[in-house]
């Protein structure tokens, strides 16, 4: 009760204190204060209690955000192996952004004080190789994960279905005030299932280009010279469109967006609080509710 | 001493003697403040001195060609201050263009940067290494009969350069003769790249040196002065965006990132012996192209002439890869707008239902 309303205890606290003071101020002086000098010990007194009380009220708000915090129920989202798969792809990623960019915007200064400042372009090469090779380990490992019980079944619900396209229209209803219904999506939703046959996409387009000019000795003996110019072409135009899709679209999605604004923790812990995996993924939600009871009826009965 | 001297007694009455006989050097006005030098001596093509035993140096001076020289206003004194008697009583002293080519002089010399750049050039530096053989201002100006180098007779004028260069890269010179350039001078076309254009004149430097104009870094740069001017190209009916292109492969990004060792204009198309594709002999013709890129990729095959060379991806003359960037810009534009719009539904959305509370 003393948390909800500050002001009215910090009033009476105010008065209480000041009239003890100015008593005691009074004896001691032997001499009668006046209006002026009461009015400053209020204010002084008010300063004080203020900051106290709000910091007090601070420190408690934020412990109840903590127990909540805690309490809180969270779902896998995702396994270690996946979790794993995302931060080389990112790290490898990103390696490759930095170290690529430059070269297509060779002449901005920025590109050139980049140059500068890594000491040219055989060694910032080597990086972009280093993230070359993460990247196709990366592609490696995802095929070979695909094969086990996990990633088949992932791999099932990521197939595009008829739901993926009504869903977006029912979405793009729903975002524009149309109807008050909201798409309900299962595990993965349309714009998730779109952000990993993007990355399908953009792995065959800059792996295979990347291995021919990393290889162009090799390529330029047996294929014609236009291959490794289109080669070359299409490697940098798909990084363009790739780097744009994960800055502007992919953050944006997963980090950016207002309900998840600054950051979401998922794909690195793996773990979703039971709030967002009932807002965004209802339909699994459900499932895995079921699943719960149905596991505690056959524990019963067994 | 003695029988110099009296070489001299004996050449100054042979010519006295020739005066009052012949017309021949009635052309020397005899007013002419020079007049004694040239009609005592200097004047005779015969007159010489003997460097060594059986060796000799002549000391003619033609006059005509003095006359027709950017000096013709001057003394001979006025560069041999030395010589104050005849017959002179010592050995005149070598002269340097730099008496009156100097800063602040008062004979209204000419002067330019142009010297200190000399003493930076290779030449200067063989030079001040002691190389007899090194050229000064005069191998290459001329000395007695040096012109402007506008004057079309002048050692110095552009169409002249490559003779001029080659009275001693005579190797050089048979090159160049041969070579697309060398051809156009000496069809007289003035445009045509004379060795300066490339090398530079005063500020000659060694293609190792960063400032030189042949350094790795700088080839492009110094080709682009001609080819990349649009008017002049299109005379001679080649493309002005070949530096361009360039620049912008993969050859012109790593060299401009400190990749010394990559290809530049001139490891492909030669230093000298640079001749048109067509031609079987150059070294960019498709039958040569293996060979040619095969200086740095070993495994290069014919495959490497099935392309177009020097591409501007987004200029239709690229052909395929003109349609691949074509196919991606609108690729990327077509997808972005998508996501771009979702996004700001997205928000409007998000922001929408918090406003609302739903």
């Amino acid at each position: 009760m003393t948390e909800d309303h500050p002001e009215s205890t910090e009033k009476q606290l105010t008065e209480e204190l000041q009239r003890e003071l100015a008593t005691e101020l009074e004896a001691q002086l032997n001499h009668p204060l006046d209006e002026a000098d009461k009015k400053r010990i209020k204010q002084l007194i008010k300063e004080q209690v203020q900051v106290s009380l709000r910091q007090k009220k601070q420190k408690l708000e934020a412990e109840r955000q903590a127990l909540l915090k805690a309490r809180e129920e969270y779902f896998v989202r995702f396994g270690l192996n996946v979790r794993l798969q995302h931060i080389v792809m990112a790290v490898s990623v990103i390696l490759l952004i930095v170290t690529g960019l430059p070269i297509k915007f060779h002449e901005a200064a920025w590109a050139q004080f980049f140059f500068r400042l890594t000491g040219g372009l055989e060694a910032v090469r080597i990086i972009h190789r280093v993230g070359a090779s993460l990247l196709i380990l990366v592609g490696i490992w995802h095929m070979l994960w695909l094969l086990t019980a996990t990633g088949r079944r992932d791999f099932w619900l990521l197939l595009p279905r008829r739901k993926d396209l009504l869903d977006f229209f029912l979405n793009a209803k729903q975002m524009l005030g149309l109807t008050k219904e909201r798409p309900q999506f299962g595990r993965y939703s349309y714009v998730e299932k779109f952000d990993y046959w993007a990355v399908y996409w953009g792995m065959v387009i800059m792996i295979g280009t990347g291995l021919f000019l990393w290889f162009h000795d090799l390529a330029m003996t047996y294929l014609p010279k236009y291959v490794l110019d289109i080669a070359r072409e299409a490697h940098s135009d798909e990084a363009m469109l790739a780097t744009l899709a994960i800055v502007i679209w992919h953050w944006y999605n997963t980090h950016f967006n207002p309900s998840a604004f600054p950051f979401n923790p998922t794909i690195f812990t793996g773990k979703i609080p039971k709030h967002r995996m009932i807002e965004e993924h209802p339909l699994e939600y459900e499932e895995m509710l079921q699943k719960r009871e149905q596991q505690q009826e056959r524990e019963r009965e067994g | 001493m003695k029988g110099r001297v009296s070489a001299a007694a004996l050449i100054l009455t042979g010519t006295l003697l020739l005066i009052m006989l012949s017309t021949a050097h009635g052309q020397i006005p005899l007013r002419d403040p020079n007049g004694r030098c040239l009609l005592e001596c200097h004047g005779d093509p015969e007159f010489k001195e003997e460097t060594a035993p059986g060796q000799y140096r002549t000391l003619y001076v033609d006059y005509e060609q003095f006359k027709l020289s950017v000096h013709r206003e001057k003394l001979c004194v006025d560069c041999h201050t030395d010589v104050t008697l005849i017959p002179h009583e010592r050995r005149p002293e070598e002269i340097h263009c730099l008496q009156c080519h100097y800063q602040g002089n008062v004979v209204g010399a000419p002067i330019t940067e142009r010297p200190e750049k000399y003493k930076e050039s290779v030449h200067g530096k063989a030079l001040q290494h002691g190389n007899p053989d090194a050229p000064d201002c005069r191998n290459c100006h001329g000395v007695h009969d040096a012109r402007a180098p506008y004057d079309s007779l002048s050692t110095v004028y552009r169409m002249n350069i490559p003779k001029t260069c080659g009275r001693c890269h005579l190797d050089v010179y048979t090159v160049y003769l041969e070579s697309v350039h060398g051809v156009a001078v000496t069809r007289g076309v003035p445009e045509a790249a004379v060795c300066s254009d490339c090398h530079r004149e005063h500020d000659l430097l060694s293609p190792q040196d960063p400032r030189s104009s042949l350094y790795p870094m700088n080839v492009a740069g110094t080709c682009a002065t001609c080819h990349a001017n649009e008017e002049l190209m299109h005379q001679v009916g080649i493309s002005a965006e070949q530096v361009e292109a360039f620049k912008e492969n993969f050859h012109g990004i790593a060299l401009e990132f400190g990749v010394l060792r990559v290809a530049r204009c001139t490891s492909c198309h030669e230093y000298h012996l640079i001749l048109p594709s067509d031609d079987p002999r150059s070294s960019v013709h498709p039958e040569n192209l293996a060979q040619t890129c095969g200086q740095c990729h070993p495994n290069a095959t014919d495959n490497v002439a099935k392309g177009k060379f020097h591409l501007i991806p987004s200029n239709p003359e690229a052909g395929i890869v003109f349609w691949v960037s074509q196919f991606f810009k609108w690729l990327t534009i077509s997808v972005l707008a998508g996501l771009f719009l979702h996004i700001l539904l997205d928000l409007y959305g998000r922001l929408r239902h918090k406003a609302t509370g739903g």
